[in-house]
This record gives structure tokens, C-alpha cells and sequence, in this order.
């Protein structure tokens, strides 16, 4: 995001803040990306569809303690739809659900020697269920939500070298486990 | 197994569509209504202190003028007392 457009974001918060209508530009501009980070929590459309419309209420009701901490505005908002996401599943108390494109988990792992075949996805997911769900979070906004660790770090409420270390230990244990070679940037 | 299930999608986000969920009205009427709630509750805790304030003077005052008609009584009892 180009400063441009971050001064952009916060001129339509600052008049937000007076205007709720105004805020409409922001949700029409975060409205699908908080959408799929929510469904790739739930893996069901009518709650995410709920949850979602949660999400931007709270943060039109909260816009005044917004404060710009050099993050895009949506750094906020996938922060409350965590939130939202978390109150969910401690209220129900289920288990839960991070549905992932297998696209994305082809991205996640470059195969080198073995051909991408069923067994292999099905690994994939076996290990992946077997990491801690504060793993999977990481992995999840690193990987299918390309944010970077300051972000995520924002976003999960810890410091940014815990960020990083919490996602290369997921990697490492992934490679261990699978023997395969995963990407690795950071 | 952790305290979560992965299950893997076959087909792309964007195919699934988000369309018939997006609704910028009802949030914003969500928004009024709750903004409505948070007035109401903030009248009725201005209320509640007010009141809480005034039985708290009301309390206080008789109290003084108990106490003060206490003093008066045994002022008067001593004054009696050393006029006999």
C-alpha cells in the first residue's frame, strides 16, 4: 500500500468519524478480503456472512479509539473479525475450522522430488491438524493472507519477533515432519 | 490432534462469491441502533447518579439535623442541670 493511499484511508476514517455514510467506501473496499479471512475460519457462508457484517459494525461503533499505527486501516479490521471469529467458537465452544485453498497449500509447499498427488495433500493436512491452532494463525496470515509479520504481529496482538519465530517453528516442524522443502521467506 | 480441524478447499475464494451478503444499509442500521442503545444507557446511568446523589444529600441532611437537635437537647439538659 503507497502512502498515497494510506493518507487516502485516513482522510475517509477522519470523516467516517462524523459521517457513517462515508465509511461505506471502506467497506466496500475490505468487505471481500475480511470475508474469506473469516470463511477460512468457518467454512460456512450464512456465520461468515453474520460474523462479517459484525465485523464492520464494531468497527464503525469503535472508529473513534482508531488510532493510525503505520498499518492499513484493514490491519484493524482483521484484528476485530479475530475477534469476532474467537467470541464465536468460545461461545459455541466448538473446534476450530481453518478451511484452506488447495491452491494455496501448493503454493505453501514447493515440491521438489515427489508429483503433487492426493496422499501428499492429505499429509499436508495431517500435519497441519497436528501443529497448535496459534501455528496454523500465523501460517494462515503469513501464507493465504500474504500479510507481513509487523502486520501479523498487530493483528495477533504479540511482538513482531514472536511472529516470526511462532511461523518458522510451524515451517521447521512441517519440514521435519514431512520431509519436503517449504517455502521460506520472512 | 490439535484444537482445530484444516479442511482443504477444492475451488478458489472468489468463486464462492460474497455478493449476496454484502449489505453497507444494514450495517448502518445496525450501527444507528446501537448508537441508540448507548445513549439510552448513558441517560439512564445520568439518571441513576443523579438519584444516587440525592439520597445520598438527603441522607447526610437529616443525619446533621438529627445530630444537631441531639447537641441542642443535651445543651439544654446541662443548662438545666447547672441552673439547679
Amino acid at each position: 500500500m503507497t502512502e498515497n493511499e494510506i493518507r487516502k484511508e485516513q482522510t475517509i476514517i477522519e470523516r467516517s468519524r462524523k459521517d457513517p455514510q462515508a465509511f461505506g467506501e471502506l467497506y466496500e473496499k475490505y468487505f471481500d478480503r475480511i470475508f474469506n479471512y473469516i470463511l477460512r475460519q468457518t467454512d460456512n457462508d450464512e456465520l461468515t456472512g453474520d460474523l462479517c457484517s459484525q465485523t464492520f459494525v464494531n468497527a464503525l461503533n469503535n472508529l473513534g479509539k482508531y488510532e493510525f499505527r503505520g498499518f492499513p486501516f484493514s490491519a484493524w479490521l482483521y484484528k476485530i473479525a479475530g475477534n469476532e471469529v474467537n467470541k464465536h467458537y468460545r461461545k459455541n465452544k466448538g473446534k476450530k475450522i481453518f478451511s484452506i485453498e488447495e491452491l494455496k497449500v501448493r503454493e505453501l509447499v514447493e515440491q521438489t522430488t515427489e508429483s503433487w498427488d492426493e496422499e501428499l495433500i492429505n499429509r499436508v493436512i495431517h500435519y497441519m491438524n497436528e501443529l497448535p491452532t496459534d501455528m496454523i494463525q500465523v501460517l494462515e496470515l503469513r501464507f493465504f493472507e500474504d500479510k507481513d509479520f509487523k502486520e501479523i504481529a498487530f493483528i495477533l496482538d504479540m511482538t513482531e519477533s514472536g511472529a516470526k519465530m511462532r511461523t518458522y517453528r510451524a515451517l521447521d516442524k512441517l519440514r521435519t515432519n514431512f520431509n519436503l522443502k517449504v517455502k521460506y521467506d520472512g | 490432534m490439535g484444537k482445530h480441524e484444516i479442511r482443504l478447499r477444492r475451488q478458489r475464494m472468489a468463486a464462492r462469491g460474497s455478493d449476496r451478503f454484502r449489505n453497507y444499509s444494514a450495517v448502518m442500521k445496525q450501527h444507528g441502533e446501537g448508537k441508540r442503545i448507548k445513549l439510552i444507557t448513558r441517560i439512564f446511568t445520568f439518571l441513576f447518579l443523579i438519584i444516587a446523589l440525592i439520597i445520598v444529600f438527603v441522607v447526610v441532611s437529616r443525619w446533621e439535623k438529627k445530630q444537631t437537635g441531639q447537641e441542642q437537647k443535651t445543651s439544654q439538659i446541662e443548662n438545666v442541670q447547672t441552673a439547679t
